[in-house]
């Protein structure tokens, strides 16, 4: 870049403004260098609107806080960059589906960590009195890698809000909250794998999955949950079948 | 009409703050006392905001074969440049053997492992030892959502995007009483009543124009610690580490981490000309404690060989690039989403405050000189001396945190009772609060800007009194000007602008004492470094500062560091005391 046209390139951005009802207002933002998503909203809120809400926290990947809906799509928005959404010099952005919204870009989270625990979504040792020793699980073994497969969650929401069956069923466990039962299942140290079996085959679980996969492609760990939910199916259903469940 | 209500409510146990200190704390102390009210009062949302998450490296314990808690609490003191409180310090040591088997075996943290199976331990800049647990580079994810799960799990209430403003002596003083909240979605107040109330409300040097903490951090604990008369120790002494991302203007991810692994790994750190320089500073060359590759880095910028962004790059391009992203993953992803090849090619990078070792004065069950006051975490000074080793920071918060918990729990059964509160003291925090309410709007990120600019420039990684006597000024002027800014709207609910005026509130008071504190130690250690003064000073006589607020005036004071376990030119380490000897 020469730095030398003026002016200063611009960005129209549209927020959504108010609550469940509200409106997109359009604000005209300066572009920077390796600019993101959430530099753009900080931008609007520092410089433009004092007013406007939203939420962010570690602003590097790892919270999980800062998820919006941009251009129709549920992004991280500290890890989105503004050259990769915005082809045309617009960008829309909006709180995340499927979640009550609190103010302009924040959301209430309350039922996604809710459901994560309905699912049994938590450790239970098998063997509590161990104080002194770490189990020997070599990293290439088959339950090992099970279990690694889609332990990095950051809980963002990004994939309860793109799935379309937590839309059409609010009672929907969803897929991080069956993604961290998978996890647990597969965990050789865990000492419950029938209660989270018996969790995630309710009527909320794992068989609600209509297998659209929106949670795969959008999850920006990459991970996929519909894979971990096929696989709570199957071990379901064979739990059933033994009579274990 | 502004709304000054103030809504009440009673815990038994009050936790302020969900990092690895908070959330170990709860669990604890439920454990403990299964049949008090516990409420965790977090900033952000629980487990999400703040900087246990953002933990990269790992967590220091002394169980490889051949290393030995003597050996760890030595590299601890010798890195914190015998300033440590030893016997906090050795409650570290011996608390983390524990607390990494809990983290494993009950919480369900998934640590990696060797070819073996046995659990792995790498090697961390400035230890003599490789004990570094972690779980790839994103352990603090690992632990943080783990925690999160097992307090969602127990009944333990939890008051999210709830802002602590004051601390509330009981009305006849000598106690705490409880603590003024702000709920940050509705603008309310409220007075939650506690029995117990525990600081764990981190740290995080955020006033300094590159920093690596978590955006919610700023520095409310010490901030509230103050004002309710309680000493801080060791303020002078903030961590820069020293390899923080450089992205550009206004992008907030500029200062964060750029992993400490990188440089055990192998990398090197060049300069502006593409040229290795840390091995004309230091023989360790880039493994070199943190202070020292700070101080290096901060040298070779003043000499203006540097990059586009005016920092210094780091590369692990001479190594097996196949093997640096498996090992690096996370922070090879992140360094190519900000458009920079980690593994193949060159990261411009600067040093970034990090981590203030000081904090409020507190012994090793986590009691503070406030009757039912109890701290741990980052909140807290005394543990890491002059420096912090890189893996002791989240061993600190969750070994304390876990004590605080233990203590309180019983604690509260046998001794703890509600007090009335200080009515005029809260009366006093919500008219503070409320202030920006009736001033008229001005310009918070500037003003947010200066107060980094003026900490990075003249009280950061190298010292001396004009530049500190300049920022005393400067922040003196600042403070002012903050008292008489207002924000735009009246209307309080999930008002950012008017948290951040809280947090330049917070900021500039803890700012103010770690340019005082770092105006007392007249000599250079760990962290700290006159310029005036570039040699360490006497050993055998070390003394650690300690700062208190009193009326609006900082009483800075010096106090002699106790030796209680091991003296300068002594050692715990038995095979090296022997050789010494022989």
């Amino acid at each position: 870049m020469s730095g030398r046209e003026p002016p200063e390139p611009e960005l129209v951005v549209e927020i959504w403004r108010g609550r469940e009802s509200g409106e997109f207002v359009p604000y005209r933002v300066a572009r920077r260098e390796n600019q993101t998503v959430l530099d753009v909203v900080s931008h609007v809120q520092r410089r433009i609107d004092p007013t406007l809400s939203y939420r962010f926290a570690c602003r590097v990947g790892m919270c999980g806080s800062c998820a919006m809906t941009v251009n129709g799509i549920p992004r991280w928005t500290c890890r989105t960059r503004v050259d990769r959404v915005a082809g045309n010099g617009r960008v829309r952005i909006g709180p995340l589906r499927n979640m009550p919204v609190i103010r302009d870009l924040a959301v209430d989270m309350a039922p996604f960590f809710d459901k994560w625990q309905r699912a049994t979504g938590r450790f239970v040792p098998s063997d509590a009195d161990n104080r002194r020793t770490f189990a020997r699980v070599p990293p290439g073994s088959r339950e090992r890698q099970a279990a690694d497969a889609g332990i990095e969650c950051i809980g963002c929401g990004v994939c309860y809000a793109a799935c379309d069956v937590v839309a059409w069923n609010s009672d929907y466990l969803g897929p991080a909250a069956l993604n961290r039962v998978w996890t647990l299942v597969n965990d050789s140290r865990d000492g419950a794998r029938r209660e989270h079996l018996a969790a995630a085959a309710g009527d909320a679980g794992c068989h609600q999955c209509h297998s659209h996969q929106a949670c795969m492609s959008y999850c920006p760990k990459g991970l996929n949950p519909t894979a971990a939910i096929a696989g709570l199916k199957r071990e379901t259903v064979k739990s059933l079948l033994r009579g274990e469940l | 009409m502004t709304d000054n209500t103030v809504a009440y409510r009673k815990t038994d146990i009050l936790i302020l703050g969900s990092g690895g200190a908070g959330l170990f704390a709860a669990l604890h102390a439920h454990k403990a006392a299964p049949d008090l009210d516990i409420t965790v009062a977090v900033k952000g949302l629980l487990g999400k905001c703040g900087c246990t998450r953002m933990v990269q490296g790992g967590y220091n314990v002394a169980i490889g074969t051949g290393d030995s808690v003597e050996r760890h609490f030595m590299d601890t003191v010798e890195g914190g440049k015998w300033l440590n409180d030893q016997d906090l310090a050795w409650t570290l040591i011996t608390t983390a053997i524990e607390r990494i088997h809990e983290l494993e075996n009950e919480l369900g943290c998934f640590f990696d492992r060797n070819a073996d199976g046995s659990v792995h331990l790498k090697a961390f800049a400035g230890q003599t030892y490789d004990r570094t647990v972690h779980k790839g580079d994103l352990t603090g994810i690992e632990i943080i959502n783990r925690l999160a799960e097992q307090t969602w799990a127990r009944r333990i209430d939890r008051m999210e995007e709830h802002r602590a403003i004051a601390l509330i002596p009981a009305r006849d003083g000598g106690r705490i009483s409880g603590v003024l909240l702000v709920d940050v979605r509705d603008g309310r107040f409220h007075f939650v009543q506690a029995k117990a109330v525990l600081l764990a409300a981190g740290g995080g040097p955020t006033m300094y124009r590159y920093h690596t903490p978590s955006g919610d951090k700023t520095c409310d604990g010490m901030a509230m610690a103050l004002r309710a008369g309680l000493t801080l120790r060791d303020m002078e002494m903030v961590q820069f580490h020293p390899t923080g991302l450089i992205a550009g203007r206004d992008t907030r991810i500029t200062g964060t981490i750029i992993e400490e692994g990188l440089r055990g790994a192998g990398g090197h750190l060049l300069n502006g000309n593409h040229e290795r320089f840390m091995t004309s500073y230091d023989p360790r060359g880039e493994r070199a404690t943190r202070d020292i590759v700070s101080r290096a880095m901060f040298e070779e910028m003043r000499q203006g060989r540097t990059g586009p962004n005016d920092g210094l790059f780091i590369t692990m391009r001479h190594l097996d690039r196949d093997l640096v992203r498996r090992q690096f993953k996370g922070m090879v992803e992140r360094c190519a989403d900000c458009g920079f090849d980690l593994a193949g090619g060159l990261v411009e990078v600067v040093p970034t405050a990090h981590y203030i070792m000081g904090g409020v004065v507190f012994d090793t069950s986590c009691r503070t000189s406030l009757e039912g006051l109890f701290a741990a975490g980052e909140d807290t000074g005394g543990v890491h001396g002059a420096n912090r080793l890189g893996g002791n920071g989240v061993a600190n918060s969750t070994v304390f945190g876990g004590i605080a918990g233990d203590t309180m729990g019983p604690w509260v059964e046998k001794s703890g009772a509600f007090a009335d509160p200080d009515r005029s003291a809260i009366d006093a925090a919500v008219a503070h609060g409320l202030r920006p309410f009736a001033k008229p709007r001005g310009d918070l990120l500037d003003m947010r800007e200066r107060l980094e600019d003026i900490m990075w420039d003249d009280a950061g990684i190298i010292r001396d009194p004009e530049r500190l006597h300049r920022a005393r000024e400067a922040l003196s002027g600042l403070g002012e000007e903050l008292a008489e800014t207002g924000v735009a709207t009246s209307d309080r609910a999930f008002n950012l602008t008017w948290h951040d005026w809280l947090n330049l509130d917070s900021l500039i008071l803890v700012s103010r004492v770690i340019v005082e504190a770092a105006l007392a130690r007249e000599n250079s250690r760990g962290a700290h470094f006159r310029d005036d003064f570039p040699e360490e000073g006497d050993l055998a006589t070390s003394y650690f500062t300690t700062a208190r607020l009193d009326g609006e005036r900082i009483g800075v004071g010096t106090a002699p560091v106790e030796f209680s376990r091991v003296r300068p030119g002594e050692t715990l380490i038995r095979e090296e005391a022997e050789t010494a000897a022989a």
